[in-house]
């Protein structure tokens, strides 16, 4: 911090450059527009192609989908089921899902990206480090900038998914297979994690970069790996105890936080002067 | 009184080198200071030093008493900014840019919307309040970041070439507000490299050159410290004869006399000299129509102290002690 006397938070000039963000960014039609078509696709195209071929589905077909060593694992919850549900919430119940913590991570991407260096591209980063804002209070906004739009696409996403899933699924399945809680704790629990998890190492990345182009550049690096291992580990999440997947979260938070406050120490406003 | 602004011995470099190099001043409350100096030579550097953007790898500053590397906030809840680059976000519209400019330093929602009104109608951009800063002209944007500026009526200003792009009536119209400024006392530091606005606003000039302060002081003083003497001309409806010319020449502090079409042209050793040689003449009954001094202007001293480090310097490198040795005034704190 260039500061070095410890100062109380401004939790007006947060909210503020947050509120400034956001005004900005909605009336950003390259921001906007890929945050709303990748997550239709996963949320709403995906599931609803995917699901009507599963639904019509032969048994043997079933029976070859859970002897796969992919989903092995996931045999136990999905044997218990009528035979007819099982391709259907297979897919749409266990393999699917995990495409949903992609979403928090691509919006966390994009925003992150121009949270700095669209600032210093569209020149208005000199002007903003002029103003009384602490450096602390200046990496929260930017955190929260990216952070609470990424959670509310996610969990409007993840909405919209158990819906489009369901009716899907309803002429086979007769009931609401979605959310159960495993489902409804890695949208509200692990997805907000993950998108912190990324802004922790995006937002320095993007204070860095010199153009949003550099910072998605670079960004992809660290990004592509975490969807990487995120669309790998996160079915095995919806096996676990409501307890482990609370758990597992309660990981990722750490590690996100921890890396959030790392880098947030880090930053100052001269770093981020010098990189312009 | 405690100075607005000093420095002692800043310094800060970059990858490429030193930006601003040891560099000492002060000025005082009310005062306008016009930092001088090609492009690269550290005045944007030495802004956000003393704004608490850049921290100093060597040396202090002290602005309005805070020290902008401990205290930056603080510095900057007393200085308002105007950037080189508007630095308008243009996907908002102009009250919205003032307006959350506002609530960052503070105002509430209802006193931000009425000093921005305010400043709209000052400012002449009432009539684009709602419009997107977008597809502005530059004096637009120029008008309504030097509205953002001005938002919390701040004690010191920094305008980073405040007429850079802009037409001649737009800089007309921010030279007049800026001196507006200054007539209200405010402390201002105007960086730029144009000499015209320099020479109208500024009531001492730094010169700025590879991050070294090169010169400080009033242009007189500097002009002092550079020429013992300046130009003259008087007019006596004709070349003046040698009779009279040796007359000038014997008079006290004219260094130089010769004859012109109109009359005779002097170097003098200050408007004193001037003044004896018009005596002189008159006390012999000869016709003086007219008497004009010429003090070097702004750009002659500019021009010929950049001339004075590129002889000494031989390139645009950093040279020692030039500066010292002959540009040292009495306003200089060193």
């Amino acid at each position: 911090m260039s500061t070095g006397t410890r100062v109380k938070m401004d939790p007006q000039a947060i909210r503020t450059v947050v509120r400034k963000d956001l005004t900005a960014v909605r009336r950003s039609k390259p921001i906007v527009l890929p945050m709303i078509f990748v997550p239709i696709l996963l949320i709403v195209v995906l599931p609803f192609v995917l699901g009507l071929i599963a639904r019509t589905s032969s048994s043997q077909e079933v029976q070859n989908a859970l002897s796969s060593s992919v989903v092995r694992d996931l045999t136990e919850p999905i044997a218990a089921l009528p035979e007819r549900e099982q391709m259907v919430v297979l897919t749409l119940g266990y393999l699917l899902p995990p495409l949903l913590l992609v979403i928090p991570l691509m919006v966390s991407a994009v925003l992150a990206a121009d949270a700095f260096a669209g600032e210093k591209e569209r020149r208005t980063l000199e002007a903003l480090l002029h103003l009384p804002i602490s450096d602390r209070d200046l990496f929260v906004a930017k955190v929260l900038s990216a952070f609470l739009p990424a959670v509310a696409i996610t969990w409007i996403g993840a909405v919209l998914y158990a819906v489009v899933s369901n009716v899907v699924a309803w002429p086979v399945t007769g009931r609401l297979f979605l959310p159960f809680s495993q489902w409804t704790l890695m949208i509200l629990w692990i997805a907000p994690a993950v998108a912190l998890l990324a802004l922790g190492l995006l937002v320095v990345v993007s204070s860095r970069a010199r153009t949003t182009q550099e910072a998605n550049q670079l960004g992809g690096a660290v990004i592509l790996p975490l969807i990487f291992v995120g669309a790998t580990q996160a079915s095995a999440l919806l096996l676990l105890p409501w307890w482990g997947v609370i758990a597992a979260g309660a990981l990722i938070w750490a590690l996100s936080l921890g890396l959030v406050a790392f880098n947030g120490t880090r930053f100052t406003r001269d770093r981020l002067a010098t990189a312009a | 009184m405690t100075p607005a602004i000093e420095t002692v011995d800043l310094t800060r470099g970059f990858t490429s080198g030193l930006a601003v190099d040891g560099v000492t001043f002060s000025i005082e409350r009310g005062e306008v200071l016009a930092l001088l100096g090609p492009n690269g030579a550290g005045k944007t550097t030495t802004v956000r030093l003393l704004n608490g953007v850049l921290r100093p790898d060597r040396g202090c500053a002290r602005v309005l008493g805070f020290d902008p590397a401990r205290d930056g906030e603080e510095v900057r809840r007393r200085t308002g900014v105007l950037t080189e680059n508007a630095g308008l976000d243009d996907r908002l519209t102009t009250r919205e840019n003032l307006e959350l400019t506002a609530r960052i330093r503070g105002f509430d929602r209802i006193s931000a919307r009425r000093r921005v009104d305010e400043l709209l109608e000052q400012f002449g951009m009432s009539e684009r309040a709602d419009d997107l800063t977008q597809g502005f002209s530059t004096g637009q944007r120029k008008r309504v970041a030097l509205a953002r500026a001005l938002l919390h009526d701040p004690e010191v200003l920094f305008l980073d070439e405040p007429t850079s792009g802009l037409d001649p009536a737009g800089t007309r119209d921010v030279i007049n507000l800026i001196q507006e400024l200054a007539g209200e006392g405010r402390t201002i530091i105007l960086a730029t490299h144009f000499l015209g606005e320099a020479g109208r606003l500024a009531h001492r000039m730094a010169v700025l050159h590879n991050g070294r302060l090169r010169a400080f002081g009033s242009p007189r003083e500097l002009a002092t410290g550079i020429w013992q003497d300046m130009a003259a001309e008087i007019d006596l409806g004709g070349p003046a004869s040698d009779q009279i010319l040796g007359m000038l020449r014997a008079t006290e502090g004219v260094v130089q006399a010769t004859a012109s079409p109109t009359g005779a042209d002097l170097r003098v050793t200050g408007r004193e000299g001037l003044a004896r040689a018009v005596a002189t003449l008159v006390g012999h009954e000869v016709h003086v129509f007219g008497a004009v001094a010429h003090p070097p202007t702004l750009e002659d001293v500019y021009f010929e102290i950049e001339r004075r480090i590129l002889a000494e310097t031989g390139d645009r490198s950093h040279s020692d002690g030039f500066a010292h040795r002959w540009l040292q005034t009495g306003s200089d704190p060193r």
